[in-house]
This record gives structure tokens, C-alpha cells and sequence, in this order.
């Protein structure tokens, strides 16, 4: 069992360096883009010469790469080119709001997506099983940034229920933090519970069809029994490995889902990098999103080979 | 013992979806390609003096802030959303194939290499790097074509990479080596056909996440720039003014989910169609 | 159904006054198919009585594991039992609820599949699968439930159970898994058991000794069990009666000693013809020329007509049930010619 967790730590590490390779050419891909920007279109040659020295931007781009995935290990996220400020401190205050929305969204996503993804599995080719499927095709069409304008019109501007955005931090005022990040995880999580309920659905498909199944009618199980304490766990082990990957999908949402609400969190960092051309806070927000990221991805992994003994046992006789 | 359901229910089920599909896309393609002609009015031409104005008899879905037709500018933008779908999934389409079948054919440390690559971009929030690459080569409709296009290229030659392998385990494939023919010729005559089927029903469905993440490009400003009309823009532009006009939130959008709709439930008929062994996957 | 009246004298564990503990009384199930529907068992009847163990044989696709599963209500969701009446102890399965079937199940009967390992749920320990009878159908707390599965267990002879208990089905061995899918089955000792082809994923040493097993639960438990077998030397050691299956009908049945003695229907004799090494049907067919006719074109005669060597004219009609011994019949006009 630890063996099994020790390799999937060993192989996040070269994922996460490709990855901060990935982004940093993505940003670098036009060459001198970066001091045209900070400086504007009409920048003298000299002064374009004299902000890339000053940054260290006419260097190499393998040399730039290295100091710069160098400095960040130490954390070091540099400076700001818009306003001088260190970054790294910016997106470690953003970070909690950021991973409180996506929780909350994966958790509503979750909350719909399990039990309807069984029941649909469960009455296969049925009624129930038609109309949820086709539910939930619709209900992943809707852009959640068109959802998250239609919450905003009904309970804030209709009905007047809750704020139309803003933040309050979760320790000062709890109730006032949830009622304010209610409509962005709504939001977030009810487009993307329609892509997990598919795998949920096609996993318990599987699940439905196998020996165990019967024999756990055979001995007389009721269909709740049956559904809950023989098929869900099955399910989940191919449901958490094939959803680990689309959770990236899930997390890009956060970006326009912030910037709607007016969430100070890691995805509106990245608009603000974008929107300034601001190189140091466009990479790290999102070299920060890419490490969690891929940090869900490595966890759900390896909550998928615990709940199966046959993975957990495999390994550890090895 | 797994006995098909009775064939009625089942040639209706394909139908069903097939047309629902069919229909929505017909819809937004109509409106794409001859937008000049279905379109009471130009999506430029602003009245301000009727500007704001709710559904009437003649401005069907209302007027915007400057007095603009709400409804001529959702079909306009139809044409914007159709064309960088169209782009970005063939730079999809053709970068992912040639990467998946060259990775499935030649295999080896080529095939290590490329599909772990691919499976670190598939693992990225897909709008973030679109939104990087934005930053890097420039906010406009042309880049948003070609930066999702590439978002594209990992889940294409990952489909293209298992449909190859599926091929290349068929004993023709072996059959064909034996007489002689060439790589390139097995890969253009043996092995491109049969990866079609599951490219196209992809295609379909990377249609309208291409039309989602246009939408969303712009939304955030960072695509089609005013005032050139997108479902995205108009969308955010309508925010503004959510309390005075909530049509200019809801049509836009609407627009957006019609599309979205369309293409994915004509992705999921034409799997059902053209292979009903990929029915659950 | 003199025929079933005749068997009951020489049927040794038959309690006067009592019904059979299973009783299938002219069961057909059809299979809704989409070129309509298909009768995959026709008209099956037999019984099973306290003590006995009653083998039901016959070739892949003959039926015999869609008989077994229409007496537990197991039966796939397009299969459904046409006509005919199923009994446990004279009781009619039919005029039950689904809730109360579902409570005879586990319970009263148990059922013991083919391929334990993917019979046995891969997540969960074994003792919590061989209690969950109990859980179920007495609502047994977890903990007793599973300190019964120990002992359940090692009634089954696993070695250690306290600690084999404890594990997980894959650490187990294919004979042991099967044990204890058994252990599963008596939690509660139920009254019949049907087992489908339990030996036929175990290699031949373990299969003898869950054989043994079978007649042991027989001998100590006095449970009713039923065989489905493809495999002639497992009738042979370990059941009483017999029923040869054939194209979703029984082609002939009686007690195993006498049939095997003298087999009357021609489909039988082929099936014994074989070499007493591969007594299993699957194997003996090859050497019967012909194939099974698929349920949608059953012969209107005799099923077995187009592959007999000893057809002849009267097989273009359908044969009923002829009784060449007490309890042994045979469904072939060539019994009728040997009795009158």
C-alpha cells in the first residue's frame, strides 16, 4: 500500500516539471512579446532592450526556464511587472478561495452525479435510465457562465436572496462565506455533474452486469442493498480513475466563474495577468491551478486503487 | 441470455437523438451560412433612439444598449462561433490523427513519448491554456481558433492511437505487409478508414466544446472583439444591463445552449448509429 | 405425470405426506428476442426431495441453467417463465410477492454459481459476504453475522478461519472460493440448494473434494440439492436422480444407477458411449454428428430426430413421456415399442 502511494508521488514529480515546461513555453512562444506588452506597442527598440536586460529576458529561453522553475522551488514566484509587488504571497492569500469553490463544486457535481449515475445504470435502457441521460445532456449544454447569469438574475435580481458576488473569508463569517459562494459552486458543479454522471452511469453499467450481482440477489439482498453496499464501491474504482482525468475540465471553470461573482481567487488572478500582460502573475496563478490540479488528479488515483484489495494487496506482496 | 430490447425501441432511441441533434445544428448552421438573408436586420446598424428596447413586433428578441437588434447579432455571431469551431477542430482533427495513428503505427519510445505528452495536456484545465496561449499570441478571433485547436489535439490522437492499434491487431494488416505494400499506403488504405468513425463522432461532440470555449474566450474578452457580434460578448456585454434587459442575458445564451445541445446529442446519435459497440463509452 | 407418481416408490428420501422440497411442474420460459420470442425451456418438470441430490445435465445452451435460474427468480431481465408452476415444499413460487420471493432467497434456498471468484464481490471481505445472509434475513448485527461466517467457514473445512475470514476473495484459491460461496449458502440452512456446474472452473482433485462437500451438507444437513452438470462422472459419483437435458426439454430421467445401466433415449446412449476418461457432454458431442437446433426452429417432432441414429418415422411426431422402469422415463417412441 505504500508502495503504491510512494510511486504515484515519484511520478508526479517529472509530471508537474513537464507541466511548468508546458506553461512556460506557452507563455514564451511569441519571443519578445512580454516587454511589448508591459511597455506598449509603441516601446522603442532601446527601451524594449533595456526592460528585457532589466528582467532577464535576453537570455536563453532553456537558462530563463531553469532560473525561473529554480527560483519557484524556492518559493519564489517573482515580481510583478505591472506593480512591483512579490507574487508569490498574492496567489498563496488567493489559493484557499480558489480551492474552497472547486471543492464545493466537486461536491455538487458529486451529490448529483452518483446517485442519479446509478439509478440510470440501474434501470438500463429504461424509462428512468432515458430521462436522466437526456437531463443531464441538457443540463451539461448549459455554458456555466450563462448558468451562473441566470442565478444572479433569479435569486439576485428577482427574488433577492443572495448577493450577487463578493467574498467573506470562511473563518470570519461562515454562513455569510456560504451564502456568498452558493451560486459560483452551483454554478461550477451542476454543468459538470453532467460528465460524471455519464462515467458514474457507464461504470455501474459494468458493475450491474457482473456475478457478484447476482449472488448478491441470490441471497435475497434488497435492491438498496444490492445498489449501495455491493455495486457503489465497484463503480468507484473505474469511476475515480477515468474522472481523475476530466477533473481538469472541471477546474477551468473557475477562471470565468471568479471573474462573474467577483471572487478574489486564483482564476481571476489569471485575468488580471492576461488582461495587464502581466508575465510573473499570468505564470504562477497558472502554474498554482496546474499544481492543484494534477495534485487532485494524483489523489482521486490513489483513492481508487485503496478502495480496490486486489490493487492494494497486489502491490504490497510485490 | 443478453437479448436485445424489441427493435422498435431501438431504432427510435437512435432516431430520437439523431434528430433532436440534427435539427438544433441545421438551426445554427443555417443561421452561420446565410445570416445576410435570415437576419431582419445588420448586426451593426445602431438606433439609439430604440435602444433598450423589450421583444416587439419588430425587434423579435429586443434592442441592445445602442439600439442594435438583439436578434440579427445572435445569428450573426452563429457564423463567428461556427467558423472557429470549424478551424480549431480541424487543426484538432488533423494534428491529433497524424500524432495518434503515428504514435499507434510506429510505436516505441516514439508512442511513450508522444502519449505521455498528450496526457499531460489532457490533464490541463482545457479554457486555461487556451487562455495562455491567448496571452502569447495575441487576443484575437484567428487565435482563439488556432488555441483551441490545440486544446483538441490530445483527445484526437488519443482515440486515433487506440482505433490504430485496434486496426493494426487485425490479421489484414499483417496480410498486407506480406505483400508488399508500403507504410504510408497500409496507413492511407487499411488503417485511416477504420479510425474514422470514432474521429467523427468526436469531432462532433469537440464541436460544441469548441463552441463553448469560443463563447468563454470571449465572454472574457479575450476572443471576438465588439463590435463584431459573439454569443460570448453579447453575453457579457448583456450583464451590464441584467436588471433594464435581461433578453440581452438570456438570447445570447440561449443561442449558446441550442448549439452546445445540438452538436452533443448529435455526437451521441451518430455513436449510436455508426457503432453501437461504442454505445458506452 | 403418472410418470412423476411411479418415480416417487422408488425415490428412497420421499417423506409420505409431505411434497417435494422442490417441485418445477411443465415449466417454459421464453426469451424475448428481436425476431420474437424464443422457448429456450419447454415443459420441464422434475423434482427435488429432503436428501437428495437430483443432476441436471446437459450441453451449453440446453437450458439447464435457465431452469435453475427461474427457481431462484435469477432469471435475466428479457427471460420470463411462460407457464408452469415452481414449489418450494408445495408452496406455489408464482402466488408470492417479489418481496416475499426475495425473502425465500438466502434463506430457504441458497445458489452456488460456476465461476466463484467472479461470483464473490472483489471489494469485500469474506466474512461480511458469508454473514450478509444473516444480516439480511434475521438483521443479525455485522459482528455476530461475521463471527458465524467463521465458524460457517470451517464447517466447509478452510483451514484458519478466524484468519482466512479476514481476507479478501482474490487471496483465496479457486477451491476455497468455492467453498466458500457454500459457506454462503448454508448460512442459514436452507432447505435447497442449486448448484450450477460448481466444479467445472476447479481442476480434478479440488472438484472431488467439493463434491465431498456436497454430500456431506446432503448427509448432515438433510438438503435438498440440485446439480447442474455438463459433466457424466459427477452425476455418476454424486447425485441419485438424474435429468437429461436436451433443446430446452428432458429428454429422459431416473435414478442414476439403473439409467446409467440401461439408458433408453438414443441422445443418452451417445452421451455414454464415451470414453470413460472425458465423460463430459461438451467433449461427446463432437462425436454425434449434427448440432442442437436453436430455439427458434425446434424440430416439430422429436428435438433429437436430426442427429439419431435410430430416427425412423414416428420421430416426425413429438414423443411424450414413456416409462421404461419405475421412475425411468424416456421421451422416444423407441421406449414405447420396447414397452408394448
Amino acid at each position: 500500500m505504500l508502495r503504491l502511494i510512494a510511486w504515484r508521488l515519484a511520478a508526479f514529480v517529472p509530471t508537474m516539471i513537464a507541466a511548468s515546461m508546458v506553461l512556460f513555453l506557452a507563455v514564451n512562444v511569441v519571443p519578445g512579446s512580454a516587454a511589448k506588452a508591459a511597455l506598449g506597442i509603441d516601446a522603442t527598440a532601446q527601451a524594449i532592450a533595456r526592460f528585457e536586460h532589466q528582467h532577464g529576458l535576453d537570455r536563453p529561453l532553456h537558462v530563463q526556464y531553469l532560473d525561473w522553475l529554480g527560483r519557484v522551488v524556492k518559493g519564489d514566484f517573482g515580481v510583478s511587472f505591472q506593480n512591483h509587488v512579490p507574487v508569490g504571497p498574492e496567489v498563496l492569500s488567493r489559493l484557499p478561495i480558489t480551492l474552497e469553490l472547486a471543492a464545493l463544486a466537486f461536491l455538487i457535481a458529486n451529490l448529483i452525479a452518483l446517485p442519479l449515475g446509478a439509478i440510470a445504470a440501474f434501470y438500463h435502457q429504461r424509462k428512468p435510465d432515458t430521462i436522466i441521460t437526456f437531463g443531464s445532456t441538457v443540463l451539461g449544454a448549459i455554458p456555466n457562465f450563462w448558468l451562473a447569469t441566470l442565478l444572479i438574475l433569479v435569486f439576485t435580481l428577482t427574488l433577492r436572496w443572495l448577493p450577487s458576488g463578493g467574498f467573506t473569508p470562511l473563518f470570519e463569517d461562515p454562513a455569510r462565506n456560504l451564502l456568498k459562494m452558493a451560486m459560483p459552486a452551483v454554478s461550477l458543479g451542476v454543468v459538470s455533474s453532467a460528465l460524471l454522471l455519464r462515467i458514474m452511469r457507464t461504470a455501474m453499467i459494468e458493475v450491474l452486469s457482473s456475478d457478484y450481482i447476482r449472488t448478491a440477489f441470490a441471497k435475497g439482498a434488497t435492491r438498496n442493498v444490492v445498489l449501495w453496499r455491493h455495486a457503489l464501491r465497484n463503480a468507484l474504482i473505474p469511476f475515480l480513475t477515468v474522472g481523475a482525468v476530466e477533473f481538469g475540465f472541471l477546474f477551468g471553470g473557475v477562471v470565468i466563474i471568479e471573474d462573474i461573482f467577483l471572487l478574489p481567487g486564483i482564476g481571476s488572478l489569471v485575468l488580471v495577468g492576461i488582461i495587464n500582460r502581466d508575465y510573473p502573475v499570468l505564470l504562477s496563478s497558472t502554474l498554482v491551478i496546474t499544481f492543484v490540479v494534477l495534485t487532485a488528479n494524483m489523489l482521486v488515483d490513489i483513492a481508487a486503487s485503496l478502495i480496490d484489495p486486489r490493487q492494494v494487496h497486489a502491490k504490497a506482496a510485490t | 441470455m443478453s437479448a436485445a430490447a424489441p427493435s422498435r425501441h431501438i431504432t427510435w432511441s437512435r432516431w430520437r437523438l439523431l434528430a433532436i441533434g440534427g435539427a438544433l445544428v441545421s438551426l445554427v448552421l443555417i443561421a452561420a451560412a446565410f445570416a445576410e438573408f435570415v437576419a431582419p436586420f445588420s448586426p451593426y446598424d445602431l438606433d439609439v433612439a430604440s435602444m433598450l428596447q423589450g421583444p416587439s413586433a419588430a425587434h423579435w428578441l429586443g434592442t441592445d444598449e445602442i439600439g442594435r437588434d438583439v436578434l440579427s447579432r445572435a445569428i450573426f455571431a452563429a457564423r463567428i462561433s461556427v467558423e472557429v469551431a470549424l478551424v480549431a477542430v480541424g487543426v484538432g482533427l488533423l494534428g491529433g490523427t497524424v500524432i495518434g495513428i503515428a504514435a499507434g503505427y510506429f510505436g516505441g519510445l516514439l508512442d511513450q513519448a508522444l502519449m505521455r505528452f498528450m496526457e499531460l495536456l489532457f490533464s490541463f484545465p482545457a479554457i486555461l491554456l487556451a487562455i495562455i496561449l491567448m496571452a502569447s499570441l495575441g487576443t484575437n478571433i484567428l487565435n482563439a481558433m488556432v488555441a483551441i485547436g490545440i486544446i483538441f489535439i490530445p483527445g484526437f490522437s488519443r482515440l486515433a492511437r487506440a482505433a490504430t492499434n485496434d486496426v493494426l491487431r487485425h490479421q489484414y494488416i499483417d496480410a498486407a505487409r506480406t505483400i508488399g505494400m508500403t507504410d504510408a499506403r497500409i496507413l492511407w488504405r487499411e488503417v485511416l478508414p477504420n479510425v474514422m468513425t470514432p474521429l467523427l463522432v468526436e469531432a462532433t461532440v469537440a464541436f460544441a466544446y469548441a463552441v463553448l470555449l469560443e463563447s468563454a474566450l470571449s465572454f472574457l474578452g479575450l476572443g471576438a472583439q465588439p463590435p463584431e457580434p459573439s454569443w460570448g460578448n453579447m453575453l457579457n456585454t448583456g450583464r451590464g444591463f441584467m436588471a433594464q434587459a435581461p433578453w440581452l442575458s438570456i438570447v445570447p445564451g440561449m443561442a449558446m445552449f441550442i448549439a452546445v445541445l445540438g452538436f452533443n446529442l448529435l455526437g451521441d446519435g451518430l455513436r449510436d448509429a455508426l457503432d453501437p459497440h461504442l454505445r458506452e463509452t | 405425470m403418472t410418470a412423476a407418481l411411479a418415480a416417487a416408490d422408488v425415490r428412497p428420501h420421499r417423506l409420505n405426506h409431505r411434497p417435494a422440497t422442490l417441485s418445477i411442474d411443465r415449466v417454459s420460459v421464453e426469451i424475448a428476442m428481436r425476431r420474437g420470442k424464443a422457448r429456450v425451456v419447454d415443459d420441464v418438470t422434475l423434482e427435488v426431495w429432503p436428501s437428495e441430490i437430483v443432476g441436471l445435465i446437459g450441453e451449453s445452451g440446453s437450458g439447464k441453467t435457465l431452469t435453475a435460474l427461474s427457481v431462484l427468480g435469477l432469471l435475466p431481465r428479457r427471460a420470463r417463465i411462460a407457464s408452469g408452476q415452481i414449489r418450494l415444499n408445495g408452496d406455489s413460487l408464482a402466488d408470492k410477492s417479489d418481496a416475499d420471493r426475495r425473502r425465500l432467497r438466502g434463506d430457504r434456498m441458497a445458489f452456488i454459481p460456476q465461476d466463484a471468484l467472479r461470483a464473490l464481490n472483489p471489494v469485500l471481505r469474506v466474512d461480511r459476504q458469508v454473514g450478509e445472509p444473516l444480516k439480511i434475513h434475521r438483521g443479525t448485527a455485522w459482528s455476530r453475522a461475521k463471527a458465524r461466517a467463521v465458524d460457517l467457514l470451517g464447517s466447509v473445512h478452510i483451514a484458519s478461519p478466524e484468519q482466512r475470514a479476514r481476507e479478501y476473495p482474490h487471496q483465496y484459491s479457486g477451491g476455497m472460493q468455492q467453498r466458500a460461496m457454500i459457506a454462503m449458502g448454508l448460512a442459514l440452512d436452507p432447505e435447497l440448494l442449486v448448484a450450477d456446474e460448481p466444479t467445472t472452473a476447479l481442476d480434478v482433485t479440488v472438484q472431488a473434494q467439493v463434491l465431498r462437500l456436497l454430500r456431506e451438507i446432503r448427509d448432515t444437513h438433510g438438503t435438498a440439492i440440485l446439480l447442474i452438470t455438463h459433466d457424466l462422472g459427477v452425476v455418476a459419483t454424486t447425485c441419485d436422480w438424474v435429468y437429461v437435458m436436451y433443446a430446452g426439454a428432458v429428454l429422459e430421467s431416473g435414478p442414476v444407477a439403473r439409467l446409467f445401466r440401461s439408458p433408453q433415449h438414443p441422445y443418452t446412449q451417445a452421451l455414454l458411449r464415451a470414453t470413460p476418461t472425458v465423460r463430459t457432454v461438451q467433449a461427446e458431442l463432437v462425436s454425434i454428428p449434427g448440432q442442437i437446433p436453436l430455439p427458434f426452429d425446434l424440430p416439430q417432432g422429436c428435438r433429437f430426430a436430426d442427429r439419431c441414429p435410430k430416427r425412423f418415422a414416428r420421430c416426425a411426431e413429438p414423443p411424450p413421456l414413456f416409462e421404461a422402469a419405475p421412475g425411468h422415463v424416456s421421451r422416444c417412441w423407441l421406449a414405447e415399442a420396447g414397452h408394448g
